[in-house]
């Protein structure tokens, strides 16, 4: 079994690699893709991720081919389709590992480990391998031989976004990091940045990160308030709601497409616009619900950050790995079980607005969770930049998935890292707020307040609004859009 | 009254012809005739004062007493009084008829003529000679005939032209008190001197009655409005930017040159064994039915076909595949298509789409100069949508997006301009003003362009090279 590299590292270094995250100026990148130039890349897997950016990196001028097991070869699997109708160079780990200065490799995580044993011994001296996640390094702790540079170039967008935005003439925002183990040549960064310019990720903003800040920041994003928040909330709130009489189709719907619309307010303007959006008295009541589902839940998010930095959760994640996956499969079975995700979207008309002031919940909920998952980042010693991505930042564009796909496909579509921590944050949290939920009625989920007077408390309207725009994750969210705005809404 | 045309086609002696005009007037509206210069917008205007020879179709209802202004009718006066000077054979000094005789012509109401000669500021003209007045002043004698001849129809062709400000303002205020009693026909060449008691208008061109237009359908008058700005404006194609400037280009070599080119879907060739060189100047019109590989084809230029690397392609002086970015070919190309247009969907003001034109991009992730945003600018005075610079590009009608497009592609003077059947999905006026832009755009530049089309009828003057694809069946398995 694996050695945990980040639990090799005295305190001291842990603080400093988690605490790595700088928003790069486009000037970093004026040398474009001059680093690769000459240089002969190879892409290992042609998933989406691998055929969009290998196809970005030749379109800005890279010498980009594709490696992939003899198996996929001789069965013409999909991979070898994409490659190959796409016009690449298509060939085994033998024939083209030995000839590459940098290896892409961007397979799943799960499949890390062998593919790096396979392809390390073919790999020429001095070459580049790339990742675009860093869990292989850093949870599994995989050594990379000495003489090799280790570089991460990690959009952070699907694989159709990165070339959609690319043939647009932009990009994605994208992280980039080096292995400081294994940067013996000292040109680590140069090659990450030309890597970030090849796929058109620099006219996006790129991060400068590390291999463990990514991953354990990444790790808890994703299982608390991406997807796990988003998933248990679909469930309960649904549930609640047919309880109440409501029509299934339309509960489904309000869910369904709920979290894409609250959420697109929370990309921009943050918390605070969310919450601007619902009238003052409904705006009262979601604060207050947050607060309460905040205290129920940080031990959760507690438990689930320790178990992320001490290695626990990777460490049983890889035991269903090597166990055929059997938690993991069996829990995405039940979630196509769920009467939500067996309710249909009704043919019913909801207006933008309506998705505010009838999910009352939904917004306390995505509140809650974007602001316990930055907070507990933050306490971990991950630095606000990172935290602001992997919580606010990346939420709609789950909500999106969960609205193009709902929830089984949701799971299907993110990582298997994604996926696993999804479940477990699920079956820990809807027990945890079943005396929750039995409070709950329409009026927070459903139909909307019904008031005849819109009136609040002027001192009490004050209150709320100060605590919601003084909370940490607006301050560093308007610096971070700030930079955003420059560089993509120029439109 | 009631007016009605019937398909009738009038002959002005050989030089002109009005083609199978159906046209009906009747006396609750009042219309303006526009057109480009040498349309038939006069003739038309003229047919309703009895002039010109029907060689068929009908016209009904036109009342007796018509008032016609006009510079043909101005015209003839004139030369009517020059006909009675005898003065070379009969060795007397002839002064002409006097001004107020050519008034009271006709048995005219004196009353209303001296209203409309004081209104006019004529009075101290009254004893000049018509023959010596100037042509401002011949323009006001014959409107007052005509407004005193206590007309059935008033048409009046451009009377608006050569009047001071003041007289301008005075004969406007003055026709808006006749819409009761007199329905118009105005000849008018600008919007913008459209009164507002006008309610229909007629566009004319090339001797047909192309639109008839109900004001108050604003998406129609507003169509019509650019149209006749493209056709009618002086404005330029803007040049392009100096501090932007498109690489040189080697002038001996081709544009592209395509050296045996397949495409290959799923194992089935859509394209085979392909030549194609494209020389400097040449413009090209390329077509085939669907599914030919037209814009395949088109894509390999591009460099949007994967494909391209593949294929022996040479393209603005690069052999692709050789190191070259896909933004080193494009800055060489401008390209507009229906996909393109789907793929435009952005909130962005119409100035940025066309500065993205500088860039490639859709969208405009770049901050432009001062002296780009002055290029848009000038663009957009040439479309006619300069009221709409921060307009979002999303909600203009499909046919304004098509022509912001094509300003889009041509805003950095490319060497090629790919049109992929630009008139696709437009109806007739909308294919008329991208027509029109089209032809200003290859009369003002040194572009080489690329059409493809369905339309036989959307031809573009100065096209005289074609490429045809053929459909190539799927092999039989």
């Amino acid at each position: 079994m694996s050695n945990n590299y980040f639990n090799t590292l005295p305190l001291r270094e842990q603080l400093e690699q988690l605490g790595k995250c700088r928003f790069m100026s486009i000037d970093e990148f004026s040398d474009g893709v001059e680093a690769l130039k000459g240089k002969k890349m190879v892409v290992i897997g042609c998933g989406a991720q691998g055929l969009a950016q290998g196809m970005n990196l030749r379109d800005s001028g890279c010498d980009v081919s594709y490696a992939l097991r003899e198996a996929a070869i001789a069965e013409k699997r999909q991979s070898w389709k994409n490659a190959s109708e796409n016009g690449f160079v298509v060939g085994t780990y033998e024939e083209l590992i030995p000839t590459a200065d940098v290896v892409l490799n961007l397979t799943p995580d799960k499949q890390h480990t062998s593919v790096v044993n396979a392809i390390m011994p073919l790999m020429k001296q001095g070459a580049c391998l790339s990742y675009s996640h860093g869990f292989n390094i850093v949870e599994e702790g995989m050594k990379i031989r000495e003489d090799l540079t280790v570089i991460m170039v990690a959009p952070k967008c699907p694989g159709s976004e990165v070339r959609n935005e690319y043939v647009r003439g932009f990009g994605v925002p994208t992280l980039i990091a080096v292995h400081e183990d294994n940067d013996p040549k000292g040109e680590g960064l140069a090659l990450a940045k030309a890597y970030a310019a090849g796929t058109g990720g620099h006219k996006a903003g790129v991060l400068m990160s590390s291999f463990i800040a990514e991953v354990k920041s990444d790790l808890m994003g994703e299982q608390t308030i991406l997807c796990g928040m988003l998933q248990t909330g679909s469930l309960l709130c649904f549930d609640k709601m047919v309880e109440e009489g409501i029509d299934p189709g339309y509960a489904s719907k309000l869910i369904q497409y709920g979290w894409e619309t609250i959420t697109e307010a929370l990309k921009y303007g943050g918390v605070t616009n969310m919450l601007d959006r619902l009238s003052n008295p409904a705006k009262i009541k979601a604060f207050d619900l947050s607060e309460e589902l905040k205290q129920i839940m940080r031990p959760l998010y507690n438990k689930h950050q320790d178990d992320i930095i001490d290695g626990t959760f990777s460490r049983t994640m890889m035991e269903d790995w090597a166990n055929d996956d059997k938690n993991l499969l069996g829990w995405r079975a039940e979630t196509a079980e769920t009467a939500f995700e067996k309710t249909p979207a009704g043919d019913v008309e909801i207006s933008e607005q309506e998705y505010f002031d009838n999910g009352i919940l939904m917004v306390a909920m995505v509140k809650a969770g974007v602001e316990l998952a930055f907070e507990t980042m933050t306490a971990a010693g991950i630095i606000a930049d990172s935290a602001y991505y992997e919580s606010l930042h990346e939420t709609p564009l789950i909500a999106n998935t969960i609205a193009r796909k709902k929830l089984y496909e949701m799971n299907a579509t993110i990582s298997d890292t994604a996926e696993y921590g999804c479940y477990l944050y699920n079956h820990a949290c809807l027990p945890l707020l079943a005396d929750f939920m039995k409070d709950i009625k329409t009026d927070v989920i459903g139909k909307g307040l019904d008031l005849e007077d819109t009136g609040v408390d002027n001192a009490r309207l004050i209150e709320v609004n100060t605590a919601l725009r003084s909370h940490p994750v607006e301050a560093i969210g308007a610096v971070l859009r700030g930079h955003m705005a420059d560089m993509k809404k120029i439109v | 009254m009631n007016i009605r045309l019937d398909n009738l086609t009038v002959n002005f002696d050989d030089r002109f012809q009005l083609d199978q005009i159906n046209w009906q007037l009747d006396d609750t509206q009042h219309w303006v005739i526009t057109g480009a210069n040498g349309s038939g917008k006069s003739a038309l205007a003229a047919v309703l004062a009895g002039a010109g020879d029907n060689l068929s179709g009908t016209i009904e209802g036109l009342p007796a007493r018509v008032g016609l202004v006009s510079f043909e009718a101005q015209a003839e006066l004139i030369e009517r009084e020059r006909k009675k000077d005898d003065a070379d054979i009969m060795d007397v000094i002839s002064e002409g008829t006097p001004v107020h005789e050519i008034l009271s012509e006709g048995g005219r109401n004196p009353a209303l003529v001296s209203q409309l000669v004081e209104m006019f500021k004529l009075e101290s003209l009254l004893n000049r000679s018509f023959r010596k007045l100037s042509t401002g002043e011949s323009r006001k004698v014959i409107l007052i005939r005509a407004l005193a001849s206590e007309p059935e129809l008033l048409v009046l062709d451009e009377p608006f032209d050569g009047l001071d400000a003041h007289t301008l303002e005075m004969l406007q205020q003055y026709l808006a008190t006749l819409v009761e009693t007199v329905p118009m026909v105005l000849v008018l060449n600008r919007f913008d001197e459209f009164p507002d008691f006008v309610t229909h208008i007629a566009y004319v061109d090339h001797g047909r009655l192309a639109y008839q237009i109900d004001r108050n359908d604003k998406r129609a008058y507003n169509e019509l409005y650019q149209l006749l700005h493209l056709k009618t404006t002086d404005l330029e194609v803007p040049a392009a930017d100096p501090e932007t400037a498109i690489p040189r280009l080697d002038p001996a070599q081709p544009l592209v040159k395509l050296n045996s080119i397949n495409i290959t879907y799923d194992g089935h060739r859509i394209i085979d064994s392909l030549d194609w060189t494209i020389e400097r100047n040449q413009h090209w019109q390329l077509s085939g039915p669907n599914g030919s590989g037209k814009t395949g084809l088109l894509s390999l230029i591009t460099g949007d076909h994967p494909q391209c690397y593949v294929n022996d392609i040479f393209v603005f002086g690069f052999q692709r595949g050789k190191g070259e970015s896909i933004w080193q070919i494009k800055q060489f190309i401008g390209y507009v298509s229906t996909a393109l247009q789907w793929e435009y969907k952005v909130g962005t003001g119409l100035r940025n789409v066309i500065i993205s034109g500088f860039y490639d991009s859709i969208g405009l992730y770049t901050k432009a100069t001062d002296r780009q945003k002055k290029i848009a600018d000038e663009w957009l005075a040439l479309l006619g949508m300069s009221d709409r610079a921060d307009t979002p590009f999303n909600k203009l009608s499909y046919g304004d997006q098509r022509l912001l497009l094509i300003a889009r592609a041509m805003v950095k003077h490319p060497p090629l301009l790919i049109l992929d059947e630009p008139c696709l999905g437009l109806d007739d006026m909308n294919r008329q003003l991208v027509l029109a832009l089209i032809e200003k755009i290859c009369a003002a530049s040194e572009t080489s362009v690329l059409y493809v089309n369905h339309h036989a009828e959307d031809k573009i003057k100065g096209i005289e090279n074609y490429l045809k694809l053929e459909k190539r069946e799927p092999a039989a398995s």
